[in-house]
Order: C-alpha cells, then structure tokens, then sequence
C-alpha cells in the first residue's frame, strides 16, 4: 500500500521534508523501518502519531492511501 | 476557526470584536491575545516566532475545542479561534480567543479553558528566530 507521511516542526527540520510518500508499505512496523532507513535517529524524537488526523496507539493498522503525521509536542498560543 | 498569515493585526482584531456585538442576550465577551514575547533563551533575544500548522488537524482540533466549551459552559453563546502561521515578531499578536456569553463569569472561565485546550490540543509548532538572525 502507499502511504503519504508528513513531518512537522523539529522534525520537519531534522528530516528537510514536510512530506514523503512510501509504496509497497505492509504495515505500521514496515513503515517504521522504511522511515528509520531514510532518517536514522529519527524515533528518537519525542512525538506522537495521526493517521488520517486522529491521534493513534503506538502500532496502528494502516490501508492504501492513509496519511500518517509526525507530531512533536504542540506550541501553539 | 481561522489561520491567518502573519500576525494579527488591529484592524482583524477590531473587526472580530466588532462582530461579536450582535446578539442581544449576550452581556460579556471574553478576549485574549497571545503576543510573542522577546524571550532570552541562551543569552540571546528571540526577534519572531515562525508557526507552522497541520491545517486539516488544526480545523477539526478546534472544532472538538469548540464542542467541549459549548457543551462545558452553557451560558456561552458564542467563540472564536484566531491563530497565526507564518512570521509574527516580538510584540505582535499570534492568537485571539473571544468568547460571548450571558454573564461574565462563564465568559471568563470559558475563555480561560480555551487558551489551555489550544495549547494543549492544536497541532501547531513554534520556531524561535533570534535578533543575530539575518531575516528569511
């Protein structure tokens, strides 16, 4: 499946991307090690997942066409 | 909800004042403006905060926000979000919340809840640019 990820705030920063699209994804853990390959380090930050703009769990199930977004700590206000 | 681009402005600001005016059994409306502070953070002094937004998470974000005050407080009659992305410099507004209700003590309160639920719920993110910055 195709899955679209967006980054934001420092991690938009760390990876110099707002977005990049993976194929061929099986799952949240294959997406994970896709990302991990392109970024090392990355889960190292602090931040929380959306699919489709809902906070998920650590391990969502994912399909075809899902957005997936990096969050770091909200600063709004 | 509405994100504007830069800061907000005193005229914007004047004119959502201005438009919460209307309904009769209202008798207080709260505001807060959120303004960029010139922090010191390592000795040197942040001159603007640059804001970015996950704009679809933001709008359904304060849609919920918007439920939660309207269902907490039911003296309130009506609320507004106003939040900045893009360039805002030290001394400049970024976020207006106002809110209307009957009295002003729900008004108060419901104001207050706002900011914190913004802070803490809306998918938006700060970057500090500091006064030994060239401009971007």
């Amino acid at each position: 499946m195709e899955i679209t990820v967006l980054f934001f705030g420092i991690l938009a920063d760390a990876t110099g991307l707002n977005a990049k699209s993976y194929n061929g994804i099986d799952s949240f853990d294959d997406l994970r090690h896709r990302m991990e390959d392109d970024f090392p380090g990355i889960f190292h930050y602090n931040f929380r997942i959306a699919v489709n703009r809902v906070i998920t769990e650590d391990n969502p199930v994912l399909k075809d066409g899902d957005e997936v977004a990096c969050l770091p700590p909200f600063a709004g206000g | 909800m509405r994100l504007i681009e830069g800061p907000l402005m005193p005229g914007l600001i004047a004119e959502v004042i201005a438009g919460s005016g209307g309904s009769h059994d209202t008798g207080a409306h709260a505001l807060f403006l959120g303004q960029v502070r010139r922090d010191r953070i390592d000795g040197r002094f942040v001159k603007a905060i640059e804001y970015s937004a996950y704009e679809e998470m933001v709008i359904m974000e304060a849609n919920k926000i918007s439920k939660t005050i309207l269902s907490e407080f039911e003296d309130v009659r009506a609320f507004e979000i106003l939040h900045s992305r893009g360039m805002v410099k030290a001394g400049e507004t970024a976020l207006l919340v106002i809110v209307s209700a009957g009295h002003r003590q729900q008004a108060l309160a419901a104001c207050g809840k706002a900011v914190d639920l913004i802070n803490e719920r809306l998918p938006v993110w700060k970057k500090e640019l500091f006064e030994d910055e060239p401009d971007l």
